[in-house]
C-alpha cells in the first residue's frame, strides 16, 4: 500500500501537485481496509479523488506518462506545421473562433490562426490562464499539440503562457478568402472543410442553447445534413421548407457524425427553386436486444416538445406536462447495432395499446414503470425489420413488421452450403 | 478513444458455447470487457439466445440464484440470474417450464479445481417468446455460424488465435449446423 501511495505522490508531483503522503495513504487505507474494496479499485478511486480536489483533466494524469514538461522554451512553430502529438510547441496566431464550450473543465475553446491554416485549441480551466479575445491576436507559449480523432490540437495547460500582440496576423482559414466549393450534402464527408450548399431545410430543432441561432436539418437530392447556425454569425433565419444557397460553412465532426456550422465567414442566400430532399430511407433486419429508458409514457413539454425528466423540461422547468407513447429500441443483428425511434403512432401498433389505455394502465398502477415493462415484454427478444430515415444513431422508424416464419428456402440454401463445403 | 459503444450480441449454439475455453480482454484496464472466443472465431461479450428453458432451480443459500437451462438444438446453456439480476430472475421465478425464452445476457466462465473451463449466461433481459421466434434464431445462429466456419481461413487475428488455440475441426462444427438447420425442417 506505501508503494502504491508513493507512486501516486510521485505523479501528481509530476504534474505538479504536491499531495502529503499521509493523505493518500489514509484515503487508500480506508478503502482498502475499512471497505474492502481492491487495491486496484481503490488506487483507481483515490488517484480520482485527487484529481477532482485539484480540478485536474483524468488525461492529464494518464497522458504522456512523465514527460509533462516543456524543456525549456519550446520551439516557434505555424499551426501548418504542428503535425504530431504530445509536442511541446509555442506559436503566434490570431483566434478565428471562439466555441461555446460545454465542460466546466475547460476555460475557453475555439481556434487559433495564422498565415498557414487553422488549429483548434482547448484552454483548460485548471491552466489559469487569461481569456482570449475573437480575432484579436496573441503569442502563445509552450503549449502541448494533442490527438484527438485523427485530429491535431493543442492543449494549453498550467506550463502554458499567452502573450498579447499588438499586430494583426493574416489568417489562412483555408476557404473563405476564395469561394469553398459547391458540394452535395453526401459527399460531405470529412470535418474542417469549407464547403457552400444548396438545400431545403428539412426540420428545424428546439435549440436548447442561447448562443446557438438555429439548428436543423438540411438536406438536398443526396441526403440530408445537421447545421448550426451560430448565435455570433449573425446570419438571418432560415425557414423550414424553404430552400437556401449556404456559402462557406465549415464541417466538423461530432459524436462520429459530420455536421455543418455557419459562422461569421458564412452566408445564407434564399433560392426560388424547389429541392427534392434524397430520402435516404434504411432498413434494417434483428433481434430487438434492449429497449432504452425514456420509452413508454413519457411526458413531454407543451412549449417546445421535449421530453420531460421527473416532471421538468431541460429549457422551460417544471411543466404540466403532455403524455406521449414512445420507444427507443436497440435493435441487433449479430453484427452491429441500430438504435430506432419509435413514434406514438407505431408504439401504439406493436404495443397494442392505445395512449388512453397506457394512461390508464399508470392510472391503475400509480406507476408509469408499467407501460414500459409491458412494451419490453411484448418486443424485447423478437425479430423485426424496421425502415425509415437515418438520423444521427437513429433509425425514425416509418415502419416496423415482426419478422414473420422462417424461410424454409433460405434453410434449404444454408444446408445446400452445408453439405458442399 | 473510440468512447462508448454497445457489445453486440453475438450468435452461437450451445454446443459451441459449451466448447469455449479461451476469454481474454481487450486493454489492461480493469474495466474492460471480457470476451470468450469460440471456436469458429467469435468473440462473444454479449450474446442473444433462443430456446427453451428445460429446468430452472433456486440454488441460493442466503438470496435467491437461479440457475435455468435453456436448450437449443445442439445442447444447452446454463443461466444464472441472482440479486444483481432482478428483472431477469423475476421471470425465471414466474415463468413455468417448458417454455420458449429470449436471453439477452453475458457470458461468464468458471474455472474448475480440475482446471476445466464452464461457461454459462447471466442474463441481461430473459422474455417468453414463442416458437416461431426460436426458430427464427435457429435460421439466424445456423447462418451466422457457418459464415465464421466459411471465414476460418482467414488470417484475422482472432481467427488465426480461435484455430491456433483449439486446433478447429470445421466439419465438426458444420455437422452442428446442419444439425440444427435439420430440425428446423422437422418441424414442418
Amino acid at each position: 500500500m506505501k508503494e502504491t501511495a508513493k507512486q501516486i505522490k510521485d505523479k501528481f508531483f509530476e504534474l505538479g501537485v504536491d499531495i502529503p503522503i499521509g493523505d493518500i495513504e489514509e484515503r487508500l487505507d480506508k478503502l482498502v481496509t475499512k471497505f474492502k474494496v481492491p487495491m486496484d479499485e481503490a488506487r483507481r478511486s483515490v488517484i480520482n479523488y485527487f484529481l477532482k480536489e485539484h480540478n485536474m483533466d483524468r488525461s492529464d494524469y494518464f497522458a504522456g506518462q512523465g514527460e509533462q514538461q516543456p524543456q525549456g522554451e519550446s520551439p516557434q512553430m505555424n499551426t501548418a506545421d504542428i503535425l504530431e502529438a504530445d509536442r511541446w510547441v509555442s506559436l503566434r496566431g490570431k483566434i478565428v473562433q471562439l466555441w461555446d464550450n460545454t465542460h466546466e473543465s475547460i476555460s475557453q475553446v475555439g481556434l487559433i490562426g495564422d498565415e498557414t491554416g487553422t488549429i483548434k485549441f482547448t484552454k483548460w480551466q485548471n491552466a489559469e490562464l487569461p481569456d482570449v479575445e475573437e480575432g484579436k491576436c496573441y503569442q502563445f507559449m509552450n503549449v502541448m499539440s494533442k490527438e484527438w480523432n485523427g485530429r491535431i490540437n493543442i492543449d494549453l495547460n498550467k506550463n502554458s503562457s499567452i502573450e498579447d500582440l499588438d499586430e494583426d496576423i493574416d489568417i489562412d482559414v483555408q476557404g473563405p478568402s476564395t469561394e469553398s466549393p459547391q458540394v452535395n450534402t453526401a459527399d460531405i464527408t470529412e470535418a474542417d472543410r469549407w464547403v457552400s450548399l444548396r438545400g431545403k431545410i428539412v426540420q428545424l430543432w428546439d435549440n436548447d442553447h442561447e448562443s446557438i441561432s438555429q439548428v436543423g436539418l438540411i438536406g438536398d437530392e443526396s441526403g440530408t445534413i445537421k447545421f448550426t447556425n451560430w448565435q455570433s454569425a449573425e446570419l438571418p433565419d432560415v425557414e423550414e421548407g424553404k430552400c437556401y444557397l449556404f456559402s462557406n460553412v465549415v464541417s466538423n465532426e461530432w459524436n462520429d457524425k459530420i455536421q455543418i456550422n455557419l459562422n461569421k465567414n458564412s452566408s445564407i442566400e434564399e433560392i426560388d427553386e424547389d429541392i427534392e430532399v434524397g430520402n435516404s430511407s434504411v432498413t434494417f433486419t434483428g433481434a430487438l436486444v434492449d429497449i432504452q429508458s425514456g420509452s413508454g409514457l413519457i411526458k413531454r413539454c407543451p412549449e417546445c416538445n421535449r421530453a420531460l425528466t421527473k416532471g421538468a423540461c431541460t429549457e422551460h422547468g417544471k411543466v404540466e406536462g403532455l403524455y406521449d407513447l414512445r420507444i427507443k429500441a436497440i435493435m441487433d443483428d449479430g453484427i452491429v447495432t441500430q438504435e430506432a425511434l419509435l413514434n406514438r403512432e407505431l408504439t401504439e401498433q406493436v404495443g397494442e395499446m392505445t395512449l388512453d389505455d397506457a394512461i390508464a394502465m399508470a392510472a391503475d398502477a400509480l406507476d408509469q414503470a408499467v407501460v414500459l415493462d409491458l412494451i419490453k415484454k411484448k418486443l424485447v427478444g423478437k425479430y423485426y425489420t424496421v425502415t425509415g430515415p437515418k438520423l444521427d444513431r437513429y433509425i425514425l422508424v416509418d415502419s416496423i413488421e415482426q419478422e414473420s416464419q422462417v424461410d424454409i428456402a433460405l434453410v434449404d440454401d444454408l444446408l445446400t452450403e452445408v453439405e458442399v463445403a | 478513444m473510440a468512447g462508448y459503444f454497445r457489445e453486440v450480441a453475438k450468435r452461437i449454439f450451445a454446443q459451441e458455447f459449451r466448447e469455449s475455453n479461451l476469454t481474454f480482454k481487450d486493454g489492461d484496464d480493469q474495466y474492460a470487457p471480457q470476451y470468450l472466443l469460440t471456436p469458429t472465431a467469435a468473440k462473444v461479450n454479449r450474446m442473444f439466445i433462443v430456446g427453451t428453458l428445460t429446468e430452472k432451480e433456486d440454488i441460493g443459500t442466503d438470496s435467491e440464484y437461479w440457475r435455468g437451462r435453456v436448450s437449443d438444438p445442439t445442447g444447452s446453456f446454463l443461466v444464472y440470474a441472482g440479486q444483481y439480476q432482478p428483472e431477469a430472475a423475476q421471470i425465471l421465478v414466474e415463468c413455468e417450464t417448458p417454455a420458449f425464452v429470449a436471453i439477452v445476457g453475458k457470458q461468464s466462465t468458471y474455472t474448475t479445481a480440475e482446471g476445466d473451463v464452464l461457461t454459462s449466461v447471466r442474463p441481461e433481459s430473459i422474455q417468453v417468446v414463442d416458437g416461431n421466434t426460436r426458430d427464427l434464431w435457429v435460421l439466424d445462429t445456423a447462418k451466422q455460424t457457418l459464415d465464421r466456419i466459411n471465414s476460418l481461413k482467414d488470417d484475422e487475428n482472432d481467427t488465426v488465435k480461435a484455430v491456433e488455440h483449439y486446433d478447429t475441426d470445421a466439419e465438426h462444427y458444420r455437422v452442428m449446423v446442419k444439425q440444427a438447420l435439420e430440425s428446423l425442417k422437422e418441424n414442418q
